[in-house]
């Protein structure tokens, strides 16, 4: 090839059509067909929850849980969850609810500039959905492929178990929505979102 | 709140943690407040062993003192929080920028005719449009928007695209054609002191001599001669490698100009205000068509607190094309952007005199800038003076210098400046103490300097918790039975450090006198507050921290306050985020504010109920005579008193330093309100075979004044911890023999992940300080500083070998370690001799001073009445005469002599050279 020929690297337009279930509501649109997960959740879906780190599996801000597992998903081909279920941060709360993750990551100190929150608690909840009694070293080792930069950790850890705490109490008592809890209580303080 | 608020997740939806607003509180009645969180000094039973803080009487028990979580994170934990790249604006551009792929090279030309005929490219942006300087420091502006004439390092931005997708984007930056004339690059910042045939920039006039020098310091102060004359001496030559910020979240902005034709740019920043005033001068509009929007910061640390100028790009294009422009970073360009921890070599020596006193600390410092100055003139300050306390010593010598070489820019990383000369000093003192075999932590207790005192450099220093410090970590880590009595192969370190709580004097200083911080208040009908401030939430929970202080002075639950701190247009102008300022000055500033409508809404009470005005305290949404709770008014009927025929009140309070410091040249530098202490053990297991260290615990105690907020203070320690145990054990940019950035991502920049960090114990010492907000000071920063002495510290009582090259990763120790076993002749590691104390008899000189200074501190902190007391009492000085006015040997010089000259150390060398405008040069 001669030195000054260009070659374009916009990839042809290969449009597929693609469809999962995200946040247990049907998402379908026509995507590239080597589209990445993380961009299609971002870009496409709007789940802006899903961060973007390093864009190389490395600092685990995009995990989200696909059919149960978590994965990172910018390592992860759209077309690799075709058809899943897929659960971002945005789909942890039900309703108004938080889950017992979401509230002891807050009320432990587990999260500080929140950049990683939503991976490490999309991590611990795949974790907590099998095993509600985790030692604090299933609980590290489930966790060591998200890098956080301001806790240190040890606040993580701890959020986790209040949060499986939580759980193996709720999954004594009958009432199973019992384990959550109102998101806006009184009047929101933060201004965060305007 | 009242015993019937509802707690824990199973609160039902839509109830409100507390009963309704002014209702009169969580009980019906009023009783008598409670006195535990009263002072004693006001007749409560809240214990001040410290001593009264001007902020006591304003204590309603509402809020200071309580773990709060932060008040955004339930934006976060839902995803709801938006970062940079989650700001999505319709008909939004995507910009990307063409790097240098040249450490240093002349730009001859740049095509750009090919990229903009792809279609989809909406605009191409060079350099040369654009000349003006920027720069976070007013006097050392040397960074464009896009490179001019030069780029100077590889990553260095060289052109800039809009278009309508990203591949478009990337594709265009391939189709840009440069002609660069490639330079000389200068990587060794050992050679960037010397002249060069192309120094990096030309500051004019203040340019020194041909080199690339950007900043050089010179610093003698007390009695230079007589710490020659000492009983031991510790000398070491330092390399500390850079570190990077490793935030999260990669920079992004998205710029758009409105119809009104003013810009709104939203970015991750530290420091709005300084953007904001950067910005005016690049688009050459003024700052009022301008609104800064912080969107929330996925981690700073310092990294994102210059103006960069990609954010100059985004406003530039966005103003071209008429249509928002969003550009993120990926992680390499993060890297190439950088402003990390500065790479520095360091020599540093510290002497011991016969009675085990700090006689002198001669301190060289060479600190690599990279290709721009960004905080450099700071930074070399810092490298100096931010290790002339705890400790009383005798006589410091510094010089340092700050160099441009053809790398990423460094710049302000959590402990600015103070981070590697701490950790050679603190490792210097545990070498001394094994020289003179006394125990380091007697040592260091014997050589505090006393609350409320003057260090060796003039900066005044109000509360020391120090010594409680130190106290704790020994007492809690089991000190006396484990150092210097372990086996081979595992030990125990102490470090300590201190901090500013803000810097005494702004960035941007006016002759106007503008105070540091300012904060206003509304409060309407309906009861919350809403507080707009500038300070930069960046995580670190400063929202929080200004919503407890108003709820604490005005005696309401912190769900009624709202924190409106993202835009320039609403917010009163803030210094932002950065040398550990937000908690001391904002806080103060929006407890002065509080006090305004505390001031309304008591003259109000006073009104309805007839009692005495200041008689009245308020409780727990009410407002009553402190004897007779039952005279009394709701907040919510106060509070519509005091708005009859007003409206709504409104506040301002502002929070300026008091004058302070000294006059000589850079006396400023390293000036605060208030100082932070703190000291911590580690244990650390070494593998003596393979040079492995492992941290097993750390315990860490931090004077923080007073911990308004205990949750986020150990959030703070525990995050400082695994920050600077990525510096001392792994994390490490590597740069190639030919300069090239080797790890620019984070699978080869090493973060700790949760396996390397240790169990850390945080334990909060408050010494409550007579300026801060209730007593309290910085917990941000200084909280860095000592792990990586305790770590060093504990790896030479573990395997006998003394670091001093930072990071100690397995193969340095390794190294190390085989040199000692041909040194000492054994036949493995294991056969090392193991470090020993056997205690002369300056132990006891020691100990007893240190229990003599106990007393005296004691005193001394509750002692009102108290004399001066300068740095240097221990040195036969008159403790209250300023050294500036002693006639013995005592000095202050700032700049070298001939002497020095003849035989310069490192740094020291840069002052070989003469500045230009000295030779008369034409500028």
């Amino acid at each position: 090839m001669a030195a000054d020929e260009h070659v374009s690297m916009i990839p042809a337009a290969s449009k597929v059509g693609w469809s999962a279930e995200v946040n247990g509501r049907g998402f379908g649109d026509e995507i590239e067909s080597g589209a990445i997960l993380l961009d299609v959740l971002r870009d496409q879906v709007g789940t802006l929850g899903v961060k973007r780190g390093c864009d190389m599996g490395t600092c685990g801000c995009c995990t989200v849980i696909i059919d149960g597992v978590a994965r990172l998903s910018c390592l992860t081909l759209a077309g690799e969850a075709e058809g899943c279920e897929i659960t971002t941060v945005e789909g942890l709360a039900t309703g108004h609810h938080l889950a017992p993750i979401q509230e002891m990551f807050s009320e432990c100190g587990g999260s500080q500039c929140g950049f990683c929150t939503p991976g490490f608690l999309l991590t611990s909840a795949a974790l907590l959905a099998k095993n509600d009694s985790p030692s604090d070293s299933e609980v590290k080792s489930a966790i060591d492929g998200n890098l956080c930069r301001c806790t240190g950790y040890q606040q993580i850890v701890e959020s986790i178990q209040a949060a499986a705490e939580i759980l193996r109490s709720d999954a004594k008592s009958k009432d199973g929505t019992a384990a959550q809890m109102d998101p806006h209580p009184g009047l929101g303080a933060g201004d965060a979102g305007e | 709140m009242g015993d019937e608020q509802m707690k824990g997740y199973r609160q039902q939806p839509g109830k409100l943690p507390f009963k309704k607003p002014g209702s009169g509180g969580g009980k019906p009645f009023s009783e008598l407040r409670d006195l535990d969180f009263i002072p004693e000094s006001l007749d409560g039973r809240l214990a001040q062993p410290h001593g009264e803080n001007r902020h006591d009487y304003l204590l309603t028990g509402s809020s200071i003192g309580r773990r709060t979580p932060m008040i955004d994170d339930r934006w976060k934990v839902t995803g709801q929080a938006k970062y940079g790249d989650d700001i999505r604006l319709s008909g939004e551009l995507i910009g990307r920028i063409l790097r240098s792929p040249h450490h240093y090279a002349k730009i001859r030309a740049i095509d750009t005719s090919v990229a903009e005929a792809l279609p989809g490219v909406e605009y191409v942006l060079c350099g040369q449009g654009h000349k003006t300087l920027f720069g976070v420091l007013p006097v050392t502006k040397d960074e464009h928007a896009l490179a001019v004439e030069k780029v100077r390092h590889v990553g260095d931005l060289v052109a800039a695209v809009a278009a309508v997708d990203e591949a478009t984007a990337l594709e265009a930056l391939r189709l840009i054609k440069v002609d660069y004339e490639v330079l000389e690059p200068v990587h060794d910042m050992r050679k960037a002191i010397d002249d060069s045939e192309h120094p990096i920039h030309d500051r004019g006039k203040y340019h020194i001599g041909e080199s690339n020098v950007q900043k050089r310091v010179f610093q003698e102060f007390g009695n230079i001669s007589a710490m020659k004359d000492s009983l031991a001496t510790s000398a070491a030559k330092w390399k500390f490698a850079g570190v990077n910020h490793g935030f999260t979240e990669p920079h992004a902005v998205v710029a758009h100009w409105d119809p009104s034709g003013r810009l709104t740019l939203y970015t991750p920043q530290q420091v709005p205000h300084y953007l904001h005033r950067a910005l005016a001068d690049v688009l050459d509009v003024p700052m009022h068509q301008i609104n800064v929007y912080r969107t929330f910061v996925g981690g700073g640390f310092g990294g994102k607190s210059d103006p960069f100028p990609h954010e100059m790009c985004a406003a530039i294009m966005a103003r071209e094309t008429g249509k928002p422009v969003r550009i993120t970073f990926d992680r390499e360009e993060v890297f190439w952007t950088n402003r990390g921890r500065h790479p520095s070599l360091l020599e540093m020596v510290l002497h011991a005199d016969q009675q085990g006193r700090i006689s002198g600390i001669e301190t060289d410092a060479l600190i690599d800038g990279g290709a721009f100055a960004s905080f450099g003139h700071v930074t070399t300050y810092y490298n100096g003076v931010l290790h002339t306390a705890p400790y009383e010593i005798g006589a410091f010598h510094y010089t340092g210098a700050r160099v441009w070489t053809n790398k990423p820019a460094s710049g302000a990383m959590r402990g600015h400046g103070a981070v590697n000369s701490r950790c050679a000093v603190e490792s210097g003192i545990d070498d001394l103490c094994d020289r003179l075999q006394v125990d380091p932590i007697t040592f260091r207790l014997a050589n505090l300097l006393p609350p409320h005192s003057t260090t060796i450099t003039g900066f005044r220093v109000t509360s020391i918790g120090m010594r409680e410090c130190l106290e704790r970590v020994r007492d809690a880590s089991g000190w006396v039975e484990k150092f210097r009595k372990m086996p081979l192969g595992r030990g125990i370190g102490i470090g300590c450090g201190f901090f500013i709580s803000g810097s005494g004097l702004p960035i941007h200083w006016d002759p106007n006198k503008f105070p540091h911080a300012t904060v206003h208040l509304k409060v309407d009908m309906d009861g919350g507050v809403v507080v707009h401030t500038g300070a930069a939430e960046i995580g670190q929970g400063s929202d929080t921290v200004v919503a407890q202080s108003v709820a604490e002075v005005l005696g309401l639950p912190i769900e009624m306050i709202r924190i409106k701190s993202r835009e320039t247009d609403t917010s009163p102008v803030d210094l932002g985020s950065y040398s550990s300022r937000v908690t001391f000055m904002n806080a103060n500033a929006a407890i002065s504010a509080a006090m305004v409508i505390r001031a309304d809404l008591l003259a109000a009470a006073a009104e309805i109920t007839a009692a005495d005005e200041k008689m009245l305290v308020i409780g727990d949404r009410r407002i009553y005579v402190k004897r007779d709770p039952a005279v009394g008014v709701s907040y919510l009927e106060a509070l519509h008193k005091a708005l009859e025929d007003r409206g709504a009140l409104v506040s301002s309070g502002s929070y300026r330093t008091p004058p302070m410091g000294k006059s000589h040249k850079g006396a400023a530098a390293g000036l605060a309100p208030a100082y932070s202490f703190s000291a911590y053990v580690a244990e650390v297991e070494v593998d003596m075979e393979t040079g492995q260290s492992k941290v097993i615990e750390v315990w860490a105690a931090h004077d923080c004044g007073r911990a308004l907020n205990p949750l986020a203070v150990e959030g703070q320690i525990i995050g400082s911890c695994h920050m600077g145990l990525g510096q001392v054990l792994s994390e490490e940019m590597v740069y190639g023999r030919t300069g090239h950035l080797r790890n620019a991502n984070l699978l080869e920049y090493k973060i700790p992940t949760v396996h390397e960090m240790p169990k850390v114990t945080p334990i909060i010492v408050e010494s409550n300080d007579p300026e801060g907000p209730f007593g309290a000071k910085e917990a941000g920063e200084g909280p860095l500083l000592p792990i990586l002495p305790a770590v060093v510290n504990a790896i030479y009582d573990a395997s006998g070998i003394r670091v001093n090259e930072l990071p100690v990763t397995p193969d340095r120790l390794f190294r190390s370690i085989e040199k000692k076993i041909k040194a000492e002749e054994v036949d493995n590691a294991l056969q090392l001799p193991n470090p020993n104390l056997q205690y002369s008899d300056l132990q006891n000189v020691v100990e007893a001073r240190a229990l003599d200074h106990g007393k005296r501190d004691d005193e001394r902190q509750l002692d009102v009445e108290r004399e001066p007391y300068h740095n240097g009492a221990l040195f036969g000085l008159d403790p209250a005469i300023a050294p500036e006015e002693q006639t013995t040997d005592w000095v202050i010089s700032l700049t070298p002599d001939e002497d020095y000259l003849a035989d310069p150390r490192l740094a020291g060398s840069a002052w070989k050279h003469t500045e230009r405008r000295h030779m008369g040069g034409e500028n």
